[in-house]
């Protein structure tokens, strides 16, 4: 985590010098909105991956939810938190690896999209964007409500015992078993945390246009799990905080606008994102050898 | 556990062969068994070395991003440097070495967990693909031996490999290290086994069979691009896993593996021949992992429940599906990617044509835009035996062979859209020219700005063919226009919400850009909420997109013009060239179109349409 910061504040100094543009007030607030899906799930995921369990649906999920919110607007969340039910179920109750159930939902998901919508998008009601209270309004509305839910889970993560159960259980199942906690209702119900928070997600992205496309959501599961373990989450779980994840999603989510901004060719981009997080990866490593 | 699960592999392989040799044509064929095993290599190869690294717990995300560097990198090596294939091949693998040691370095020296290092190594190899080619470049000047050898040879490197592989995992002390470290890397060390190394190895390993899959792809496929073997590692983990290996490490298996590529493969022939949607690939393949690690896994009575249901449920529909009564011409034709709006309304165009025509029309592609997978789906068609065959073609060098061997066979071929070599083809119906797009775009940009000032584009994937070719035409229609500059050219993915925060980006960081572009159907309404959005009313956005995706913006004036022919008609007009065409004819009467001119053997549609707030509420597609 500390290296995802310290890589945070490189790439703010070289914008600083390179292109002070980049720190307008209106620049900043575009960039927080396009990302707050991302941070979403990246917060949702965390818990999974506490856990030490992990979830590559989340992309398919997130296309799903937002087609829901097209029959009625108001759901996204409780069919989000179905998909992440059925997860559990098959992780947690069955406890089949989650990788590779959420690989097949993964794939099964997508194409069942493809294959119901054939690629059409979804028209919402007129006054669906910004809840109807107009552009201003509605982009504070989006990034406010975004910021209070990830800022509360993160507050209760650390401090309500509820949520403190997912740490002993992902730190290790057999002790917080013989603790007396409920292992299995544990896990299930953390994977239908992040069903139901990948449902907001595509909520309120959906609420910044005026359609869903069915394709939404690709890549997006590579994006929040690279934003949680680059926020120094451990892929093992037990380890793992919500301010870490954030400041991964504020360093994935500001390098390509900030290459952009530096007039860096787009062609280039793909390249040097990966060799950030692996920069990333290499400092933390670096970092807290000597600790250990 | 991993032989209990091997048998309800087999079972299910069983039950899949029964199934399509029911419901598939040609299904039990000669042709089908090559085709199958032609596709199953490069995922296989990168199967037997992902069981390995599976093995000892790790994974390797960057497998199929190797694949494309590496196709690019053999490019580079025999079409810029003139090396010839038996150096260049031998320096891939090298490469494919190197690349999997940074893996194994940032592993082994560094202690990184491998799912980060190989996520970040999956961007960074993908990327540097895409930068070294600028995305657009493909190569395709190997020679006529190595793509004769991409025809079937490969299967002998395939079966070598795992020959190779089953001995080192299951018959040598390596893999019984790497069991080992699968079980307990702690352990293992106690064991005075040299973990550092082993671990190494398999990162290594990996690495170069990645290399040697890109390198076969190239054969297969007959050229190579930066978008080479995306997503093939998720295939190769979906085989490995489904053969009963451990995610978690310790135990692995080879022929498990096998069998899980065998799974796959005949799962996607099979549907393909029994003409069901391409997208049942996914959902099948889904539930066939659920399936076979739950059977493996525990054999409670919750277990039996949930898959008695399945399997019931699928038997159901097997035998309710309808059959087609009589045998009717058919035609089966192929966009370029099938979620597409511009192919969806094309598609109801040819629809109304084959209804007219009272002939079956099979509609089927890739669902993304990937090039191997329409010379698959084109070969299926073959063995299944169709009538005709329509394509929009995604890359003519690997797709007009097959199109000559299905005119061989005496199927009617025409291409739509965008065309193959002459002579893999009956007839083109040209909808328009890449130049005349290019051009058209360019004069309206040049309008709207009044001949001078900055623009920039918002294309596709950096790597799409036909956004690539446009943006070609477009740079060299500037000439004419010494005012206008293009600025900057952002990707869009083809994603809606991509191309609206690249162009909310680009609004403050190139302020001189006065004019948007976007040249793949979503990302026009994507440029135009972020131009909406941004309140400015000196901006304008235009490009190639369909009517309806832009209606609202055309009407508020964030947009002011979609430049597009009727991509109904030309749906409609592939497939009557595909019944009625006859070689020779000047001309075709065509429906509801009247008679359209056959210019040699290219039957044209019409110039680009320009859509604007004056005439866009009389289309609706």
């Amino acid at each position: 985590m500390k290296a995802a910061g310290w890589a945070v504040l490189a790439l703010a100094a070289v914008l600083a010098v390179g292109a002070p543009g980049f720190f307008t007030a209106a620049n900043l607030r575009d960039l927080a909105l396009n990302n707050v899906a991302t941070l979403i799930t990246a917060a949702g995921l965390l818990l999974v991956i506490l856990l030490g369990e992990i979830d590559i649906s989340v992309g398919s999920q997130f296309a799903v939810c937002g087609l829901v919110i097209g029959v009625a607007p108001w759901a996204a969340p409780v069919a989000g938190m179905a998909l992440g039910l059925a997860n559990g179920a098959l992780c947690g109750g069955l406890r089949l690896p989650s990788i590779v159930v959420s690989l097949a939902a993964m794939v099964a998901l997508r194409d069942a999209i493809r294959w119901t919508t054939q690629g059409a998008w979804i028209t919402l009601p007129a006054g669906f964007q910004w809840a109807g209270l107009g552009q201003d309004a509605g982009q504070w509305l989006v990034l406010g409500f975004a910021v209070l839910i990830v800022a509360l889970l993160g507050w209760a993560l650390a401090n309500v015992g509820l949520l403190r159960n997912i740490y002993a259980v992902g730190a290790n199942a057999e002790a917080a078993h013989l603790a007396g906690l409920p292992v299995a209702a544990v896990r299930i119900g953390t994977f239908a945390a992040l069903g139901a928070m990948v449902g907001m997600a595509a909520w309120l992205n959906a609420l910044r246009f005026n359609e869903v496309q069915p394709s939404a959501g690709t890549g997006l599961e590579l994006k929040a799990i690279a934003a949680v373990v680059v926020g120094g989450a451990s892929i093992r779980g037990g380890r793992g905080t919500m301010a870490g994840t954030v400041t991964g999603v504020v360093l994935l989510g500001m390098i390509g606008a900030a290459l952009t901004f530096l007039g860096v060719s787009a062609y280039w981009e793909k390249a040097i994102q990966g060799a950030i997080i692996l920069a990333a990866v290499v400092l933390d490593r670096w970092g807290g050898r000597d600790a250990r | 556990m991993p032989a209990n699960a091997r048998w309800v592999l087999a079972g299910l392989i069983v039950a899949e062969l029964a199934v399509f040799g029911l419901i598939a044509d040609n299904f039990f064929s000669v042709a089908n068994a090559v085709e199958m095993l032609r596709l199953a290599v490069e995922v296989g190869l990168v199967a037997l070395a992902m069981t390995c690294v599976i093995t000892t717990g790790g994974i390797d995300l960057s497998a199929g991003s190797l694949m494309g560097l590496t196709a690019v990198g053999l490019g580079l090596l025999v079409e810029d440097a003139h090396w010839p294939l038996q150096l260049a091949i031998p320096a891939a693998l090298l490469f494919g070495a190197l690349a999997g040691g940074l893996n194994a370095f940032c592993i082994v020296r560094l202690r990184a967990l491998p799912l980060i290092v190989t996520l970040g190594t999956y961007s960074l190899y993908r990327g540097l693909a895409e930068g070294v080619t600028n995305g657009a470049r493909s190569f395709s000047q190997f020679g006529d031996g190595f793509r004769q050898f991409g025809q079937g040879g490969q299967a002998w490197v395939l079966l070598g490999a795992a020959i190779l592989f089953w001995l080192l995992l299951e018959r040598t002390s390596v893999g019984r290290a790497w069991s080992a470290i699968g079980f307990s890397p702690e352990g293992a060390r106690y064991a005075r086994i040299p973990v550092a190394r082993r671990l190494a190895l398999v990162y290594v390993l990996s690495g170069v069979m990645a290399a040697l899959a890109g390198v076969i792809y190239a054969a297969r496929v007959g050229q190579a691009k930066s978008d080479a073997g995306s997503g093939y590692e998720l295939s190769a983990i979906t085989a490995v896993v489904l053969g009963g290996t451990s995610i978690f490490g310790g135990r692995g298996s080879m022929a498990g593996t096998l069998l899980g590529l065998v799974a796959i493969v005949v799962l996607q022939t099979g549907l393909r021949l029994a003409a069901l949607p391409a997208e049942f690939a996914g959902i099948a393949t889904g539930l066939l992992l659920i399936l076979t690690i739950a059977l493996a896994a525990g054999r409670s009575w919750k277990t039996w429940v949930a898959v008695g249901g399945v399997a019931v449920a699928l038997a159901g529909w097997v035998i309710v599906r309808p059959q087609p009564v009589a045998r009717k011409f058919t035609v089966a034709m192929m966009p370029k990617a099938k979620g597409d709006p511009y192919f969806i309304s094309c598609r109801k165009g040819a629809e109304e044509a084959a209804k007219e025509l009272g002939v079956e029309l099979l509609w089927d592609g890739p669902t993304d835009l990937d090039p191997a997978r329409q010379s698959e789906i084109a070969e299926s068609w073959i063995t299944r035996g169709v009538d005709a065959i329509a394509v929009s073609v995604l890359n003519r060098e690997s797709i007009s062979p097959v199109l000559e061997k299905a005119r061989a066979r005496g199927i009617k071929v025409v291409t739509f859209d965008a065309d193959a070599k002459p002579a893999a083809r009956d007839f083109f119906v040209n909808q328009a020219t890449p130049q005349s797009i290019g051009e058209t775009l360019t004069d309206e940009a040049a309008r709207l700005l009044g001949g001078k000032g900055d623009f920039a584009v918002v294309t596709g994937a950096l790597s799409a063919a036909n956004q690539n070719e446009w943006i070609v035409w477009i740079k060299r229609r500037l000439e004419k226009y010494p005012g206008l500059r293009l600025v900057k050219i952002v990707p869009s993915d083809d994603d809606r919400d991509r191309a609206f925060a690249e162009t909310q980006t680009l609004i403050k960081a190139e302020p001189t850009v006065k004019l948007f572009m976007g040249i793949s159907a979503p990302a026009v309404p994507g440029a135009g909420e972020a131009v909406k959005q941004s309140g400015r009313k000196d901006l304008f956005v235009i490009g190639l997109s369909l009517p309806n995706l832009n209606k609202p913006y055309v009407r508020s004036g964030a947009v002011q013009s979609v430049v597009l022919w009727n991509t109904g008609d030309l749906g409609y007009l592939t497939v009557w060239s595909a019944v009625k065409g006859q070689s020779g004819a000047s001309s075709i009467n065509a429906g509801r179109l009247g008679l359209k001119v056959i210019a040699g053997t290219e039957v044209i549609l019409g110039t680009p349409f320009i859509f604007n707030k004056g005439n866009i509420e009389g289309f609706d597609f």
